[in-house]
């Protein structure tokens, strides 16, 4: 093994320079693959190559400690094409510094999260081996979404509390629709001759919930919207604080009644299940469920990749609004469609993947999970925090936008109800949310309405 | 046989001499076509299977293609008693020539249009015999609403994307509500110990398209209500005029997923999907005539399809240009009369063979007439009035104002949740027509705001 390498670890987060092209030939080498993690192997044809890393490195020696932080970084880092994305983030800060051309900077450091979250949730997997089903359940509950929740915390941070609604919101769209839709597209294209099926108890709850979240949201609206509150202002605010409390109670009710019941009627809605300790895959024959890097390693990653997204995001809002007038499209549109679409291309490649294995239960969990998790999790989660740092955020999502998220909540609903899928469901999807970014595109904010202030650069 | 009709065949269609002749005919000659059980409006008459089975005229003879015509005739137009609204029509425009009462011409113009309307899926059913059942189901699909799409294009000439509009959202109203309201209610009088079932999986999959249609028209009347379209008035269209290819897209690809699947898990819901089903996919157990042959030749199809076709262009253009008067002659609003009053007459024969069809226990094709329809104008005759209104120039959009898209959500909503249990009787017939007649009521008393009326003088 290059010791070029070794030395370059440290050196690595800072710039990705000179291992450009060592990052090519390893993976061209050894290339690892996951085997219960099917999901992010983008790529298709390397063979396994388990690297033993066993659970706890000795930390005395130092040549173990360099070998053992090597072997790491090559885990995660090097195992997966999608890193071949990731010096576009120390780009995005490069191009920033030099040019002021947000369209640009907006765009790169848009890559550059993408493979950084995809890292986060890998990392968050392997954390989940350690702390058994329960803690693991509730890390991927909570962490599934980090990136969208730290890219809402830095905009909330810029009081720009609409793009935090629509970004929020435009997630919620893109899962329950483009994901879903594509899944279920590409599922039935596989396996055209037979219906696919998947479990109609956790669609309904799912979609219980989704809709409890879209009530949560339409009466702040509808209030604002027939100027029938006691407070002008006031109202949508106390009122929206307190239903995002009931919202993350709910949503703390439905995490119990789900680990409690895990191996009763419900599959877990956790992304990659099997982490859970609940082997669902009976088709791979390399069943490993050992987990890749050590314990402390999967803290240092996660906390590594959470700085590093917090960095990007900070570049992210800052640029938003440039690149919009940069490139004449309204905000509303790269809030609502070209964030989640492209951040989350991740999630997106691994629920197509699982759906054309037949596997339709976790790509659901991935979509209709991951938006659960955002409308009951998220929002009211962005809701205390602003209400912690004394930003009116509410959820007051505007009536364009609430209408919007009832009709597609209402339409996935249904869709659900079913529990059974064919490629003719997903590509219905497919086009309703084609008819939804068009909306989007064609949508901005009446001036009086708009209340993002101008990011400082 | 009476030559004197050959000679009147040329002027049958003024229908002058005709009319004693017409009901001679039918009690002596009546026709009775098995596999189209739901237009014979009349219930004793006996079978008199004419011999047609080589379906092909020698074209040589003068004598021969008199009397091929003649029988031509007898089948397609004699054969139905709702045929005796036929001379309303040519009274409609005799009508508007001596007189100026917009009100007469308009209910004239509608009376007569209903026959012909019904005859038009007649033919257009013997030519899906030629034709095979994936073109058949096609022509079935696409010529289903015929009707309804003639007189939107005339309103659309005439600049009326009001009505255009309203009659299509009526029509979608009117199937959804009534027709299916009726057909559970009857059905379930008859078969009261039991519950009726229905293909689940077809009803769920038009549900579908039907909230599909719902989210393509939501968007542009939620974006100019909320004002917050990016280009005032042209946001709406040119987002109307995109959604609207994708709802054909959808539609389309629909047609394709239901033909494929044909064999499989759907059965076609196509309006009379007897005559496109293979011969063995045979869903009539109580019919003992079934005779799948046609009963016109192909070419005979053909040409009554156009004259049909003909006739109901020139009856709605009468219809278009004298709905305004009538309004006010009668003193209810527009609205209500292209919501309400022109669907319902309109729809008379498909309203009547569902009902057929639901007490013969065969509700699977009578949810394909209702839904089949309603699911045929909203992702088909509506976005296609769109794209014509592109091409001609006119500006119709998505944009059915507020009200009727509410009303149309509402509905929506209401029949696709009646339609998931896959069971009917009569109590949720009767609560689909008591929500149809709330419906009606709402129309009663709505009028577009004056600076929303777009519509000209006729």
């Amino acid at each position: 093994m290059d010791y070029k390498v070794q030395v370059g670890v440290q050196s690595h987060l800072e710039q990705m320079g000179p291992l450009d092209d060592r990052t090519m030939e390893d993976l061209d080498d050894e290339c690892l693959f996951p085997s219960e993690m099917d999901a992010q192997k983008t790529q298709s044809v390397d063979p396994n190559q388990h690297i033993s890393v066993s659970g706890s490195l000795p930390f005395n020696g130092n040549k173990m400690t360099r070998n053992g932080v090597y072997k790491s970084i090559k885990t995660v880092v090097f195992s997966n094409k999608l890193n071949l994305l990731m010096p576009f983030g120390p780009l995005a800060i490069l191009v920033h510094k030099m040019t002021d051309s947000n369209g640009w900077v907006f765009f790169l450091s848009l890559l550059g999260i993408t493979p950084l979250a995809e890292r986060l949730g890998y990392a968050t997997e392997q954390l989940a081996f350690f702390t058994g089903p329960t803690v693991g359940g509730l890390l991927n509950a909570t962490f599934g979404n980090a990136t969208e929740l730290i890219i809402s915390i830095y905009a909330l941070k810029s009081g720009m509390k609409r793009v935090v609604q629509l970004s929020l919101l435009g997630s919620i769209l893109s899962n329950m629709l483009l994901v879903l839709g594509c899944a279920f597209f590409c599922g039935g294209l596989v396996y055209h001759g037979k219906e696919q099926v998947f479990s109609k108890a956790t669609a309904v709850v799912n979609s219980g919930l989704l809709l409890m979240a879209v009530m949560g949201l339409l009466f702040p609206a509808v209030l604002h919207y027939t100027h029938t509150e006691r407070h002008v202002g006031k109202s949508e605010l106390a009122l929206s604080r307190f239903s995002s409390c009931v919202m993350l109670l709910a949503y703390a009710a439905y995490l119990v009644f789900q680990l409690k019941s895990q191996t009763d009627l419900y599959v877990p809605l956790g992304e990659e299940v099997n982490q859970n300790g609940e082997n669902l895959d009976n088709n791979d024959d390399d069943e490993d469920e050992a987990p890749e890097i050590s314990k402390w390693e999967s803290i240092i990653w996660l906390l590594i990749m959470t700085v590093w997204i917090s960095i990007l995001s900070d570049y992210l809002v800052d640029t938003i609004e440039g690149a919009s007038d940069a490139w004449d499209v309204p905000i509303a549109f790269i809030s609502v469609i070209l964030l989640p679409i492209i951040g989350n291309a991740a999630e997106h490649a691994s629920a197509i993947m699982f759906a054309m294995k037949d596997k339709l239960d976790i790509s659901l969990g991935v979509a209709i999970g991951s938006s659960t998790q955002i409308s009951m999790f998220g929002i009211p989660f962005c809701v205390v925090i602003g209400w912690m740092m004394g930003q009116e955020m509410d959820l007051n999502f505007q009536l364009f936008e609430t209408a919007t998220l009832f009709i597609t909540v209402i339409v996935v609903a249904f869709f659900l109800q079913e529990g059974t899928s064919n490629y003719f469901k997903g590509l219905m999807l497919i086009l309703c949310y084609l008819i939804v970014a068009a909306s989007f595109f064609v949508h901005e904010d009446p001036p009086t309405d708009d209340q993002s202030k101008q990011p400082g650069t």
